[in-house]
């Protein structure tokens, strides 16, 4: 009961911060003047009388000369319908929202790949450090994971390059797929895959195994990537967590009433742990999110962060501006829902 | 009277000896500050006198288009040259100074605008705290890299612009870190004492809060600065700035990329330039965090 | 005399960045079975510390130079007493080798009340579990004779088992005797849990004994049950632990609640579902207690159970205390700095001061008539209600790093000899059973 007191009282803080972003959004749409918007909309060969005829024109229409919080509602009614504006880059035309479909599901697959990738090597290093706290492997897992932070992502992506992919020519590290084995697919034109535009399940559902697995292979060294760039931080975090449970009274008292060790680590100490690190997981979707931006240009990956970086090479505001919106969307609720699991899985949360 | 200040500074005395012996007894950090000092010692004489160090032009690159193509590392060159001719040694002696400088910048505008607005905020309380707090969590809501990108890009795509976009992104962390610490010290017996004995609102913010914030302010600026370094030289990388000619690191690796299978000097020597750089700064700030901490003390 | 436990000559001392801490210097003490021994000193004697080195639950900056713990005739910190020069590494290592060599015996043989009740416990476990997991971990096989003994009995069975309750008028042996025959074991210990419930009538518990009966479970179960009720541990097999723990921790929680409802807790079946924040602190103290106690241990230390919890509970706590000691055969070390406290509760008392036992002896002796000065000073420094002054001990308790030569106490000591400033004083008897470290009581 008092679980969903709370749940309604999260989504209700979203409701700011919904606003907070679009207004964010709208404000730097329209900070740089209506010559920016306008250019998104009108033929750029248009010239004389024809082009002042025409940008009048619009001006009426997009409601450019109503103040700006009008404009505001105007804008955010278009959003909401769907209109979310145009992009123009090399390796898309057309309006924002397309250019999110289809982008969006390359980014999500290397995202959550990472992201599984954190969880099944992050966590278990994390507790072993602190477990064997000053062991020669705790010492080793800390140096690591130090140099690692310490590191720009696109040197880890090079790294990782040259090591896996230039030195050792075991894993592809540029595209989706290797461009030979698609030429003749009937259900892939243009670096587009359907019906999903995930290459890896669209293949799958074909039944198109060679396909599959070159996909897959492609996926690999992104996502490797990517996790690399953020565990570090998680290790970090979650061993400094597990330090701080293994110090508490109940620890004391779970050893004092003989529990085994493993059993004190595993089901006293690490939910203990890893509860405070849920929330800190919203810094890590950030980390994927942002990091996906630089890891799809090294690896011409192309997702929404290949298409914002081609957005900012080719001053396309639609691109970067719609990246922005995307991207904090999917933040927020990722954060919400977040809270909602660390709610179900905390007894002390009361609200 | 007398003695109890010569006694109250005898304590502030022996309070730093030991700040320094902790600090001090972390091998990391000592190593970790000797590679920043070097880093400052560049930054500084190329600014100021990059005659010493035989650079010609200390603020910009200098191409060579008649040998475009990387060369790898040789006595001339001794980290090599990256695309289009640019030597790679001195072009990093002379970006060490603008990323230093860029980084120093973004921490402590961003530090001071959310250091300011998180103290007023926790001692204002009410409307005002809800405002600014909801205000970061907006700012929090939508990835910093691609916010900073998207502030930068309306502002202009130049170096300065980048900067003060990463600024604007950043305060919002200085703003919860600077008002939880200004919460949990307002409730301190000394705020209260000082509120008892009649000082005003101002004089408590200034002369008490304010002072106990600022040490673990600091301890962050050092833990952020690295970070700061990195994401500064990502956006570079990712070509945030056109067509520049400036020796920025991440700017640097981004324009030997194309060449990086045959060349990989061209990206390694200004990415490990950074890393060593982040990784010092790190250290650094590891060992102020312990000197803080008093768990970490005894 | 054989004794429950005995600590001999332990020396612990702690390294920090400040120095290393010489906690305690030679502490010898002995509990006798069925005893409750009072020990008491100012904050930084080392009496916690002793209580934790017992339950080798030092932290991992504690060296033991040289002692023992003897319990059962083995020394429980031999590991660490191994230990030549300290370093980190080498004694974390070694304190995981005596969490692991003392699981078995903790919470079963000896067992430990911590005194912050608040954070003592887990908060996200139910107590009902944390509870059930030391009887799950220590005494699976009682948890399934008692589900078995459910299952096999007959309706037949438990009207008997009724009629022989309600003859001996809820005699224990008759009851045991009863059931040993009837190969119910298991059944007595719930039966007479309801009998002696105060807070139904006796047609409702008469019900409740008669439906301790025809259980029914899964035949998997049932030998998983019967395997471990033979003497078995709980099996590896991965589903099959699975099954019976959670058959296990649900017959655990059950003994849980006839558990706390003994220990006076109020409606015990709601407090076991509960999560310790949803609890106050008398009462959470009592569900460490019940930890604890729940097994029969031999020994059980308080580590100032009642020094976090407000006025009105700690008397409850001690009743409770008091009340224990009737009833169970354990033997209890409890330590508190309030000597009004442990007169209460104790048989003997043993003052600690600078990492040393300074005085042992029954409590009427101690309390009434000290020998040493420290202990009379600590006396009069007790505040009473008939207006007697009360007096400070004045002085700085030693700097532990640098512990002064000779008597630990000579620099607060308004008795202190040339001897005291050189030499360390023996324990010397000064009458039955009372020892006294002063060289004022034989120092010829």
């Amino acid at each position: 009961m008092r679980l969903w007191i709370y749940i309604a009282r999260r989504l209700l803080i979203l409701i700011p911060t919904l606003v907070g972003l679009t207004f964010i959004v709208f404000a730097l749409t329209h900070a740089g003047g209506n010559n920016l918007i306008l250019a998104e909309y009108i033929n750029p060969r248009l010239s004389g009388p024809a082009r002042e005829e025409a940008v009048a024109k619009l001006t009426a229409e997009l409601h450019l000369n109503q103040p700006i919080y009008v404009q505001y509602f105007y804008w955010l009614a278009e959003v909401l319908k769907g209109n979310w504006g145009y992009t123009n880059t090399p390796i898309f035309s057309g309006s924002v929202t397309q250019a999110i479909a289809l982008f969006m599901p390359n980014t999500l697959s290397i995202s959550l790949f990472a992201a599984l990738l954190i969880w099944v090597i992050g966590i278990p290093l994390g507790v072993f450090s602190a477990v064997n706290r000053d062991s020669v492997g705790d010492n080793a897992v800390r140096v690591t994971s130090f140099g690692l932070y310490s590191m720009p992502i696109y040197l880890i992506a090079v790294a990782l390059i040259l090591a896996l992919g230039v030195y050792l020519k075991v894993l592809p590290f540029a595209g989706v797929v290797n461009p030979l084995l698609v030429s003749n697919v009937p259900w892939y034109h243009n670096g587009i895959s359907y019906p999903t535009h995930i290459l890896l399940i669209d293949a799958i559902i074909h039944g198109d195994w060679v396909v599959a697995g070159n996909a897959f292979l492609h996926m690999i060294l992104p996502s490797l990537t990517l996790a690399l760039g953020v565990l570090a931080g998680v290790i970090r975090i979650l061993r400094a967590s597990m330090l701080e449970v293994l110090d508490q009274d109940y620890i004391k008292l779970a050893r004092a009433k003989g529990v085994p060790e493993r059993a004190v680590y595993n089901l006293h100490a690490r939910r203990n742990a890893i509860l405070p690190t849920v929330t800190f997981f919203g810094y890590t979707v950030a980390g994927l999110l942002g990091g996906a931006v630089v890891v799809e240009e090294v690896f011409n990956y192309p997702g929404i962060g290949y298409w914002t970086t081609q957005a900012l090479l080719n001053n396309d505001v639609g691109g970067i501006l719609g990246s922005t919106l995307v991207f904090g969307l999917i933040l927020i609720f990722t954060s919400l829902i977040l809270d909602i699991v660390y709610a179900f899985l905390d007894p002390r949360i009361k609200y | 009277m007398e003695t109890q200040k010569t006694e109250y500074e005898a304590d502030r005395f022996r309070e730093i000896k030991t700040s320094l012996s902790v600090f001090f007894s972390n091998k990391g950090a000592v190593v970790g500050l000797v590679i920043v000092l070097v880093y400052v010692v560049d930054a500084l004489l190329v600014q100021f006198f990059p005659q010493a160090l035989g650079l010609k032009h200390p603020y910009t690159l200098v191409s060579n288009y008649v040998n475009p193509v990387p060369q790898p590392p040789s006595a001339s060159y001794p980290f090599g040259t990256t695309f289009p001719g640019v030597d790679l040694f001195t072009s990093i002696l002379k970006a060490v100074r603008v990323d230093l400088g860029y980084s120093l910048f973004v921490v402590l505008l961003g530090a001071f605008i959310g250091t300011v607005l998180g103290v007023i905020s926790a001692f204002a309380g009410g409307i005002v705290d809800e405002f600014v707090m909801r205000i970061t969590d907006i700012f929090f809501s939508i990835p910093y890299l691609v916010l900073a990108l998207a502030i930068g890009f309306v502002l202009g795509r130049t170096l300065d612009n980048m900067a003060l976009a990463l600024a604007i992104v950043w305060w919002p962390i200085y703003a919860r870190y600077a008002r939880g610490q200004a919460l949990s010290i307002k409730e301190m017996t000394f705020v209260e004492a000082a509120r008892a004995s009649g000082s005003g609102g101002g004089k408590i913010m200034f002369r008490h809060i304010l002072p106990n914030v600022l040490p673990p302010i600091f301890v962050q600026i050092s833990l952020d600065l690295g970070t700061v370094v990195l994401v500064f030289s990502v956006l570079a990388f990712i070509g945030f700035i056109p067509n520049a000619n400036v020796p920025e690191l991440g700017y640097l690796a981004s324009l030997g990329l194309n060449y990086v299978a045959t060349a990989p000097w061209t990206v390694l020597f200004p990415g490990a330039a950074i890393t060593l750089f982040a990784l010092a700064v790190n250290l650094v700030g590891d060992g102020l965090r312990d000197v803080l901490d008093p768990r970490r003390r005894s | 005399m054989e004794y429950a436990l005995s600590v001999k000559d332990l020396r612990v001392s702690f390294y920090t960045r400040r120095g290393v801490f010489k906690a305690l210097n030679g502490v010898n003490l002995e509990l006798r079975r069925g005893e409750v021994l009072g020990v008491a000193g100012e904050s930084g004697s080392g009496k916690s510390t002793t209580g934790l080195a017992i339950m080798g639950l030092l932290p991992r900056n504690a060296k033991v130079s040289s002692g023992s713990v003897l319990f059962d005739g083995r020394d429980l910190l031999a590991p660490l007493t191994s230990i030549r020069k300290f370093s980190t590494g080498r004694n974390e290592s070694a304190i995981r080798k005596l969490h692991r060599e003392l699981a078995p015996i903790r919470g079963k043989r000896i067992s430990m009340v911590f005194q912050e009740p608040m954070t003592s416990l887990n908060p996200v476990l139910q107590v009902g579990y944390q509870i059930a997991e030391t009887l799950v971990i220590h005494n699976p096989s009682l948890l399934a004779s008692r589900k078995l003994a459910r299952v096999r009995a007959t309706r037949e069975d438990t009207t008997a088992l009724l009629k022989v309750i309600k003859e001996n008028e809820g005699s224990e042996t008759a009851v045991r005797e009863f059931v040993e025959s009837r190969h119910l074991k298991g059944l007595e210990e719930q039966a007479l849990f309801i009998w002696r419930r105060n807070d139904i009538n006796e047609l409702r518990k008469e019900r409740l004994i008669l439906d301790l009966c025809c259980e029914k479970v899964g035949s998997t179960t049932k030998r998983l049950l019967e395997s471990l009720e033979g003497g078995m541990g709980i099996t590896k097999a991965p589903v099959l632990s699975r099954l019976l723990r959670r058959v296990l921790f649900k017959e655990g929680y059950r003994k849980a609640v006839e558990f706390l409802s003994t220990l006076g807790v109020p409606n015990p079946e709601k407090v076991v579902q509960m999560y310790p924040h949803e609890l106050s602190g008398g009462m959470r103290q009592r569900i460490v207690i019940a930890i604890a106690l729940i097994n029969n241990p031999d020994v059980v230390i308080m580590d100032e159970p009642t020094s976090a919890v407000d006025v009105t509970v700690q008397a409850q706590i001690l009743e409770l205390v008091k009340d224990l000691k009737r009833r169970v055969n354990s033997s209890f070390i409890f330590i508190s700095h309030d000597l009004s406290v442990l007169g209460e509760v104790s048989d003997r008392i043993a003052i600690m001061y600078g990492g040393r036992v300074v005085e042992v002896g029954p409590k009427e002796i101690v309390l009434k008539a000290p020998r040493h000065p420290y202990t009379t000073m600590l006396i009069n420094a007790i505040p009473t209600l008939d207006g007697r002054e009360i007096r400070g001990i004045e002085g700085e308790a030693p700097d532990m790093r640098n512990p002064p030569p000779g008597c630990i106490f000579n620099n607060r000591c308004p008795f202190a000899m040339d001897k005291c400033r050189k030499e360390e004083p023996p324990s010397y008897k000064v009458s039955e059973d009372h020892y006294v470290a002063c060289f004022l009581q034989g120092g010829k």
